[in-house]
């Protein structure tokens, strides 16, 4: 006889695996942040390498203002969602904005990242359009993907010919079809060919969705993602992203020219149905987002350090991601290495990610690290040199 | 007819599964075991489900078809997997 709590067993025995190794990497406590770059784990200072605060925000004075004031004069939080209890100013000013950045007519603020690729997806697709999705697209994107009921058709990651082919097989279906790519992956820190696949999805009549949760601040001129930087952004009918990474707050958006999107606030449930960003999160994000538009500077700092630690573990000859990007993922040759590693650096005081199949790609094991603006030259020189005494 | 074709699909897949893990996850639990048409991927060979979606990518294009995941929910062995397989060709 099995009962309802059975389930769990093999989670329990994962978990217990995970303490046997040492500290458990889904449960770090910091018990202090100091900055952007240096919290406090078991009463030590560790260099934050794993927490893509890409621009550094995090602290930014300016931000940190705007947040207070927020807190200060409107409150804790809005109690509830746009639907029931009406939008702050804040609110209508960042979809403003957004809109303007991603030079869209228009932008939907959602209350977290990932109920934006839920929102966003379910209230565009229904049981009878067709998704084509990238095969190492982000868990968000897949829930998304699955809750709205569409048929879903995996293609090979970041490969053009293999989106053509699976084009091709929809025939007439191609028009009812939505092609969902991130800009940069989170894993390995790739780049999506977004040129291609543009190309591509105007030949066949599909829609482009392009998520730009680690490309946001980072990629393109003025900071919109790599859609900007490949030129394709008029190309793209919907733009979705996060405020927790480049922005340093939290919440989620999308944009886009088609006037739909102002239509999902009467469907996307996962917008209906949640309590919408307090006062500070919008002010923070808001504060957040002009000081990336005036600030290039703090781009250039990311893409210099970004070098500095993809050029320096390069150097000690650890297998990379296939290029240079903030995200510098270190592949390990099996699950214990990554685990046993991963504790000797947050010993060594380094914070950095571990990734495990099966959410990773080719089912292998990386040491994830994520470059900030706000590292020092001696933060990153450190980074390296404790990589240096592994054996990975 | 259709039980014959789903046979020979079956006898395919059998093969390029072999030869896929024979390639892909040698340190895995699935690695050396034998795959016939009645070997099941989840409890037979452990493969997880990205694992099962990894193969999938080949068999499309291997077939020319479209498979879409919620197709895959109910899969459990090879010859489940040729009945999709031939759906998806009657489909096309």
């Amino acid at each position: 006889v099995t009962t309802l709590l059975d389930k769990f067993e093999p989670v329990r025995e994962l978990a217990a695996g995970l303490e046997r190794a040492g500290r458990d990497p889904t449960n770090v406590v910091f018990d202090e942040v100091r900055s952007a770059t240096v919290g406090v784990v078991n009463g030590r200072d560790t260099i934050l390498a794993g927490t893509n605060n890409y621009l550094g925000l995090t602290f930014d004075p300016s931000c940190l203002g705007a947040g207070v004031k927020a807190l200060e004069s409107r409150g804790t939080g809005t109690t509830g969602s746009r639907m029931a209890n009406g939008s702050y100013a804040l609110h209508t000013v960042l979809e403003g904005e957004l809109a303007d950045f991603y030079q869209c007519r228009h932008a939907m603020v959602f209350s977290t990242g990932y109920a934006a690729n839920l929102g966003v997806l379910t209230a565009l697709l229904v049981k009878e359009d067709a998704v084509l999705l990238d095969a190492d697209a982000h868990a968000s994107l897949y829930d998304g993907c699955r809750m709205s009921g569409a048929d879903i058709y995996r293609f090979r990651h970041n490969d053009v010919h293999s989106l053509e082919r699976r084009l091709a097989r929809l025939g007439d279906r191609a028009q009812r079809c939505l092609v969902v790519v991130e800009g940069l992956y989170s894993v390995l820190g790739d780049c999506a060919p977004l040129q291609g696949i543009a190309e591509l999805k105007k030949r066949f009549g599909a829609r482009l969705l392009v998520d730009e949760a680690h490309s946001l601040g980072v990629y393109g001129e003025r900071g919109c993602g790599v859609a900007e930087a490949l030129g394709i952004m008029g190309e793209v009918d919907f733009f979705v992203g996060t405020f927790s990474k480049s922005l340093g707050s939290m919440g989620g958006f999308c944009a886009s020219r088609h006037d739909v999107l102002d239509l999902f606030r009467y469907v996307s449930r996962p917008f209906m149905f949640t309590a919408s960003p307090s006062p500070a999160v919008a002010a923070t994000t808001l504060e957040a987002l002009r000081q990336l538009r005036a600030r290039p500077e703090l781009k250039d700092r990311l893409w210099s350090n970004a070098r500095s630690l993809y050029g320096g573990l390069q150097a000690l000859g650890l297998e990379l991601g296939p290029e240079v990007s903030p995200v510098v993922a270190v592949r390990c040759r099996d699950r214990e290495s990554a685990l046993s590693n991963w504790n000797r650096l947050l010993e060594a005081g380094i914070y950095v990610n571990m990734m495990l199949p099966p959410a990773t790609p080719g089912g292998a094991s990386f040491l994830r690290c994520s470059v900030s603006a706000a590292h020092t030259d001696a933060q990153i020189d450190t980074i390296i040199e404790r990589f240096a005494g592994l054996e990975i | 007819l259709d039980n014959d074709r789903t046979e020979a699909v079956a006898g395919d897949l059998a093969r390029m599964l072999a030869d896929y893990l024979e390639n892909n996850w040698v340190d895995s639990p699935c690695a050396g075991k034998p795959v016939g048409a009645d070997t099941n991927m989840v409890t037979g060979l452990q493969l997880d489900s990205f694992q099962v979606m990894e193969f999938m990518l080949e068999v499309e294009d291997r077939f020319d078809v479209a498979i879409d995941l919620e197709s895959l929910s109910d899969t459990q062995t090879i010859t489940d997997l040729a009945g999709v397989v031939v759906a998806a060709q009657e489909e096309t």
